[in-house]
């Protein structure tokens, strides 16, 4: 593993020389903890009834050192973004995937309402390049989900903790601010050297895509691994905001952080909640910071009387 | 903890109420107590992180809290809910088991049927049918405003909250 990572090193220092005045080092830096990272996480494979043939056994991105870096790739890892086009992608193949091992509930009007709460609150986010859906899981699990393009899921467990129309928003926002702020493309950029997707054969399909399976690993597992901590309270900040500019009060989600705080550690229902974000009580702390006296003078609408409940 | 308070903290906790709490809390960070629930109020106090308090109902973004001998409103994020202590510190499980009986929350703790967790997810199949019922859920433009403004929302011109200082320590929570 040294050796790669010394090769790797050496082919990206090579090229160093074009990207004068770039940081390279701390991308390089950033690169190899990464692959550090990827090792010590390499667990071994459940001894369970897999079958070999599972599409996801090949997904695993080719030793970096093996793998050529052309310019393009280089040139998309240091400046490059994913296209409009390639980011819904992504995020079709990961909450199709989600989906796959949760269904949503069979309710068109919790789904419409929510959908339409969500849209308004996405609204105020600034991103027009979004086509914005909302979804809520069949799952007592607590929990919320967002995958890149706008896919939003707050499960059923979490839904039914809400106490009226502000406190979705503040969910939903938190969740869209994740997408906004590209929080999930960021990690995949990474880790991964695989930069333009290619030819979008699947794109108009409704099929798995094997090119962004092989992206994002297996199954829905980046849905299990989790952002870095501040890209959390990036967007707790981010969604308090965006929550606050839809006329909503502001302080919905902070008193979901409230409500979850209140749980018990043990609770089996938030174990990937606390696997994947900070505990709520460092996120309200983190937030107490940035708020302060900030939103004092803002007059929201909690509006519990339009909060559709669930069944 | 009074007695009275575990039997009314359940009742709460039934009709899912927010606006009337009788919980235990912890202080997040140093501030004021108000006499009201507004920063023009007069101070009745102050509290200092890592205080125990106890949370007696919640308005808007302040909470009402006894702190020692003193009572009164403090800014809603100063203060976890919950018998956690600051959370960060890793206190939640020995003092949330310490005290099954005045956390209300814990009525509720009951086992997942399936959880959501990493191996589920890593196995998970793209699911075509499930895809395409999410994809149906589009609403447009103008339903959005309409179901907006049917409630009075309106879009409000808010500023963004400053980044805070990089400065974070770590929780070893993020490990369970």
């Amino acid at each position: 593993m040294k050796i790669k990572l010394m090769v790797l090193a050496i082919s990206l220092a090579s090229v160093s020389g074009v990207a004068a005045g770039f940081d390279f080092g701390k991308l390089l830096e950033e690169r190899i903890n990464q692959e550090l990272n990827k090792d010590k996480q390499t667990t071994p494979a459940p001894a369970t009834n897999q079958t070999p043939a599972a599409p996801q056994s090949a997904a695993a991105p080719p030793p970096p050192a093996k793998q050529k870096i052309d310019a393009r790739q280089l040139g998309f890892a240091l400046f490059g973004d994913y296209s409009p086009e390639e980011e819904n992608r992504i995020g079709r193949q990961i909450s199709g995937n989600l989906l796959g091992a949760v269904p949503l509930v069979r309710d068109d009007k919790l789904h419409r309402y929510v959908n339409l709460v969500g849209n308004w609150v996405a609204l105020q986010s600034g991103r027009k390049d979004v086509t914005w859906r909302f979804g809520v899981l069949d799952t007592e699990d607590i929990n919320a989900f967002a995958a890149p393009g706008g896919y939003i899921f707050v499960t059923k467990g979490l839904y039914r903790r809400l106490n009226n129309e502000a406190e979705l928003a503040g969910v939903l926002a938190h969740e869209i601010a994740h997408v906004t702020k590209k929080h999930h493309l960021k990690v995949l950029k990474q880790s991964s050297l695989i930069g333009a997707l290619g030819q979008a054969a699947g794109s108009k399909t409704k099929d798995s895509d094997p090119v962004v399976q092989n992206l994002i690993g297996n199954g829905a597992e980046i849905m299990a691994r989790g952002l870095d901590k501040n890209a959390e309270f990036e967007a707790d900040r981010v969604g308090v905001v965006f929550a606050a500019r839809a006329g909503y009060g502001p302080w919905g989600l902070p008193g979901v952080l409230q409500d979850l705080a209140g749980l018990p550690a043990k609770d089996s229902r938030t174990g990937l909640l606390y696997k994947t974000h900070p505990h709520p009580a460092d996120r309200l702390a983190a937030l107490g910071e940035a708020v302060d006296g900030h939103l004092d003078a803002v007059q929201g609408k909690d509006l519990a009387s339009r909060f559709y409940r669930i069944r | 903890m009074k007695t009275f308070l575990i039997p009314a903290a359940v009742l709460v906790l039934c009709t899912a109420s927010a606006s009337a709490w009788a919980a235990p809390g912890t202080v997040l960070r140093n501030d004021k107590l108000y006499s009201q629930p507004s920063a023009s109020s007069r101070v009745a106090g102050s509290v200092t992180k890592g205080t125990s308090v106890n949370i007696l109902a919640k308005q808007g973004g302040w909470l009402r809290v006894t702190a020692g001998k003193s009572t009164g409103w403090v800014r809603l994020l100063s203060v976890r809910a919950g018998a956690g202590g600051l959370g960060g510190a890793g206190l939640g499980d020995v003092v949330g088991a310490a005290t099954t009986k005045s956390d209300p929350s814990r009525v509720v703790a009951v086992a997942g049927l399936r959880g959501l967790n990493d191996e589920y997810l890593k196995q998970a199949k793209f699911n075509a049918d499930e895809r395409a019922r999410l994809d149906a859920l589009n609403v447009t433009a103008t339903q959005v405003r309409n179901f907006a403004s049917q409630s009075g929302l309106a879009a409000v011109n808010v500023p963004d909250l400053p980044k805070p200082q990089p400065a974070q320590t770590s929780s070893p929570w993020e490990n369970n």
